[in-house]
């Protein structure tokens, strides 16, 4: 029993983290069919901006989190501008935003690495302590990471749903041309869901860090977990990717007790492509029809 | 002329401008250096077959590249196999690999074959890096399976060093020149030939092309196997060049440098990938002391070509050379 307990403790807390990742990647595919490839680089800019504001400025640890939601917001702006922008529209973008990211990408890691340097550190925003559950001891770092990232994803939900932006955006994500022709301005909803991925980033980047440790190059295998919930989701269904964020986070803490983690992230990668080959657009996506 | 032959004949001839290069100097840097370019320039062929000319968005070519590495140093270290034999066996696994991932793979669309491929190889760092089982024991320590961390080393040559002594590394030069010409009559073969004006079609009228009889899948298949034959060639002969396999084959930044070859030089065509190679390396020989800047200056070029010069410098030639010669007819995409 206790082990079950600790298998699902541990597991909604790495579900939990991936959603908030995975979330923002896949806002992004489903607007522009743009593959973001630099998000990995905003995990990790987020979780070492928090870190320096706690540590070299000083700060209280909401105002390292509020800085890094900022830059990182900024910074996919800047993805937008200059990478999807100048290209919008044209036959291969798909193609062409992804080797561009992957540029993007680099530098933010390789501009990080010259500011922090190579070796590992640790975040410094950490919530001491633990709760007791039967005989478990559960970090109070993993209940509010949990805790963190269930109210944004209602707070997703709701933007998405309720306001005007989120109007706005599933309009636009539905077919660009007629939302362009009911007056939305597509350039700057698809500059604030960019921002908005960034912002999301940092956040997920901040608990990655908390949990392992800070690294210029930490946000590789995050982002990689993000694009495979993406996958099993379908590219750009927003609740799926959830559910399947969720779902896999479970399973790769089953994996990890029963294999051991060295296998475990080899087994899951398995998994996802018997799922691509049954269901080769996801197990909550719809079949698209496509036209010449 | 044909195009074919034309382009076969100018093969050639840098062949032989090529060959004639160890005679020219004798500082053995450059030569060794050179080899190194022959070796991405071939890997930069073969992917540009399978991104810019069957259109297919996959990444596995540096995995496939490392898994002939580690094929021909483990056929090497662990069965004494030839380092020649166990680089053509290397070779052929690779294709078998490549069918496989290809099966799985080409049904799938452009950014989901992208993921898939990128996660395939990602799968096989994390499976050689975290594998801290010993086994073997050799003098030096402990041996994982697949070299681990450390990677594998002492698994032979191709025999140069004791047939030539210090003079191997001309011998190498000489066989990098040899399986670069072989990579790029491929393609030449591959782009002026059906395989090439199957693609050209259905690029250019997919409905009509499929109606014809026209299958993506049997093509994109073939070329996803024939390109990885050669770049399972290339790794095996990485591995001889330097005598030692490590995982970092499979680092971003080599990627990043490979992409860069391809979208500089100008992807689909043939050779866009040979000349973005020789400036990549070129350059990188410029800024070698700037150590940490290299990447955030490949990142940058990367953006500016994807963004800006979107068919790289043998496109941007070729639109100069149309607008200096009007009456000129188009050519054909892809020359």
């Amino acid at each position: 029993m206790d082990v079950v307990i600790q298998i699902i403790a541990s597991g909604l807390t790495l579900g939990a983290m991936y959603a908030v990742s995975t979330v923002g990647l896949s806002l992004v595919y489903g607007s522009l069919n743009m593959l973001n490839m630099a998000h990995g680089a905003l995990l990790a800019l987020g979780g070492y901006i928090c870190f320096y504001t706690m540590t070299a400025l000083g700060m209280p640890a909401i105002v390292g989190v509020l800085a890094a939601v900022a830059v990182c917001g900024l910074v996919g702006l800047l993805i937008y501008i200059c990478t999807a922008a100048p290209m919008l529209g044209s036959a291969q973008f798909e193609t062409g935003v992804f080797i561009a990211t992957i540029g993007f990408g680099a530098i933010v890691e390789n501009v990080i690495l010259r500011m922090f340097g190579p070796q590992p550190q640790p975040q410094s925003l950490q919530i001491p302590g633990d709760i007791v559950i039967g005989h478990v001891h559960i970090p109070n770092q993993n209940v509010m990471i949990l805790t963190v990232a269930l109210v944004l994803m209602v707070a997703m939900a709701l933007l998405l749903k309720r306001s005007r932006l989120g109007r706005a955006i599933r309009a636009t994500a539905q077919n660009r041309e007629a939302a362009q022709l009911m007056g939305v301005r597509v350039g700057w909803i698809y500059a604030a869901v960019l921002a908005l991925s960034g912002g999301l980033a940092a956040i997920s980047g901040i608990m990655v860090s908390s949990l392992y440790s800070l690294l210029p190059n930490m946000g590789g295998d995050p982002m990689l977990k993000a694009f495979i919930i993406c996958i099993v989701a379908g590219l750009g269904n927003v609740t799926g990717a959830v559910i399947a964020a969720i779902a896999l986070g479970l399973l790769e803490a089953t994996l990890q007790y029963n294999l051991g983690v060295q296998y475990s992230f080899a087994l899951l990668l398995f998994l996802v492509i018997i799922v691509l080959i049954w269901r080769p657009y996801g197990l909550f996506g719809r079949k698209q029809v496509v036209r010449l | 002329m044909t195009p074919l032959r034309r382009d076969v004949v100018v093969t050639l001839i840098l062949v032989v401008l090529a060959a004639t290069v160890p005679y020219l100097t004798s500082t053995r840097y450059i030569v060794t250096q050179t080899t190194l370019f022959f070796i991405w320039a071939i890997v930069v062929t073969q992917w540009n077959l399978v991104l810019g000319v069957a259109g297919i968005f996959s990444l596995a070519q540096m995995a496939l590249f490392a898994a002939g590495a580690y094929t021909t140093a483990m056929l090497g270290y662990y069965w004494g196999v030839p380092i020649a034999l166990a680089m053509l066996a290397a070779a052929i696994i690779v294709v078998i690999l490549s069918v496989i991932i290809g099966l799985a793979c080409l049904r799938l669309r452009g950014p989901y074959v992208a993921l898939l491929t990128l996660a395939i190889a990602q799968m096989l760092y994390l499976l050689i890096v975290n594998d801290t089982d010993c086994f073997t024991n050799p003098p030096s320590g402990c041996m994982p399976l697949f070299g681990g961390v450390r990677g594998i080393s002492r698994f032979g040559d191709l025999g140069f060093r004791a047939l030539l002594g210090s003079k191997w590394y001309i011998a190498h030069y000489y066989l990098g020149l040899v399986l670069l010409a072989l990579a790029i009559i491929v393609s030449i073969v591959i782009i002026r030939g059906p395989l090439g004006l199957a693609f050209q079609a259905l690029r250019d009228n997919p409905g009509y092309a499929m109606s014809r009889g026209i299958s993506r899948f049997k093509y994109q298949l073939w070329v996803f196997a024939v390109s990885a034959f050669f770049t399972g060639l290339a790794g095996g002969f990485y591995a001889a060049q330097f005598a030692v396999v490590g995982p970092t084959v499979f680092s971003l930044s080599q990627l990043l440098l490979l992409l860069s070859m391809m979208v500089v030089g100008g992807l689909g065509r043939i050779w866009g990938p040979v000349l973005g190679a020789l400036l990549l390396m070129l350059a990188d020989e410029g800024v070698r002391e700037l150590g940490d800047w290299r990447d955030i200056g490949l990142g940058l070029i990367l953006i500016l070509f994807v963004v800006l010069f979107r068919r790289g410098l043998t496109g941007a030639f070729e639109d100069l050379w149309r607008r200096l010669r009007p009456g000129k007819p188009l050519t054909a995409p892809g020359s």
